[in-house]
């Protein structure tokens, strides 16, 4: 058991830790270690921002009304 | 509990991920009238194949399954594989290294139009493209994407992680190009 990560096993970890993939404890490693470590944490705080504006900017329009009535009338 | 009509369950169970279905079509396709026509062909074969669907498991990833296979073979022959060159080429280098002393924060991203961050997302190789878009813009677990996709829960990671940083440099390269940021020293 690694109580103590060191930077390169945080940033192996990041994503997973960002995309809630992590277990509670590993995910509390993580925290531990950036508490502690101003880069990990400023590394982490941009490439959360960077899931944020992707998600905000990058996902598509939801289904338009008239194919949402094309495909429900070939269906039911 | 099986419904007698096939209608009253695909309508409760499939329907809610219509929308889901398609912007995920949007995206692949990168064409809304292409995106229209792949949802509805994939809902077609949804409600054709409902007899094979298990009631009360995962219908959302039993559906996009359908339509990532559609999409392969309709579309994908016709889409770009994207260029090997630049994947190699940002492996070992994060954007985060060239603006953690200007930018940490990321803020640059705020000023990317949004033409441009779809024109990024669509320009990715396939592979790296389709884990994004299930993940990053669906919000997807990684193991309901390697169900999808037919891929261990690593070969996921492995393309988002890519995919991610290859996204990451070419918009950061947009934004220096255009003056929202300072690009760093070579």
């Amino acid at each position: 058991m690694s109580e103590h990560l060191d930077c390169r096993q945080v940033v192996d970890r990041l994503y997973d830790f960002l995309d809630g993939e992590l277990t509670a404890t590993d995910a509390e490693e993580v925290r531990a270690h950036m508490a502690a470590c101003a880069h990990c944490f400023e590394r982490s705080d941009f490439e959360a921002a960077f899931l944020r504006f992707l998600e905000a900017r990058g996902k598509g329009k939801d289904c338009p009304p008239e194919v949402r009535r094309r495909i429900l009338d070939s269906l039911l | 509990m099986t419904d007698p009509d096939p209608r009253v369950s695909f309508e409760r169970e499939a329907l809610p991920h219509l929308d889901t279905m398609y912007r995920v079509a949007l995206r692949l396709t990168g064409d809304p009238s292409r995106a229209d026509d792949l949802t509805q062909d994939a809902m077609l074969k949804a409600f054709r194949g409902w007899h094979t669907f298990t009631s009360g498991t995962n219908a959302r990833a039993w559906l996009l399954t359908i339509l990532r296979n559609q999409f392969i073979n309709d579309y994908r022959r016709t889409k770009n594989q994207g260029p090997a060159v630049d994947i190699m080429e940002i492996e070992g280098h994060t954007v985060f290294a060239d603006v953690q002393e200007t930018d940490p924060a990321g803020r640059f991203f705020d000023q990317i139009v949004d033409d441009e961050v779809t024109a990024a997302i669509e320009a990715l190789p396939d592979e790296f493209r389709e884990a994004v878009i299930l993940s990053d813009l669906e919000g997807l677990p990684y193991a309901e994407i390697a169900e999808i996709l037919g891929v261990p829960v690593g070969t996921v990671k492995s393309r988002l992680h890519r995919g991610r940083q290859i996204l990451q440099r070419r918009l950061y390269q947009y934004a220096v190009d255009m003056g929202y940021i300072r690009g760093a020293q070579p």
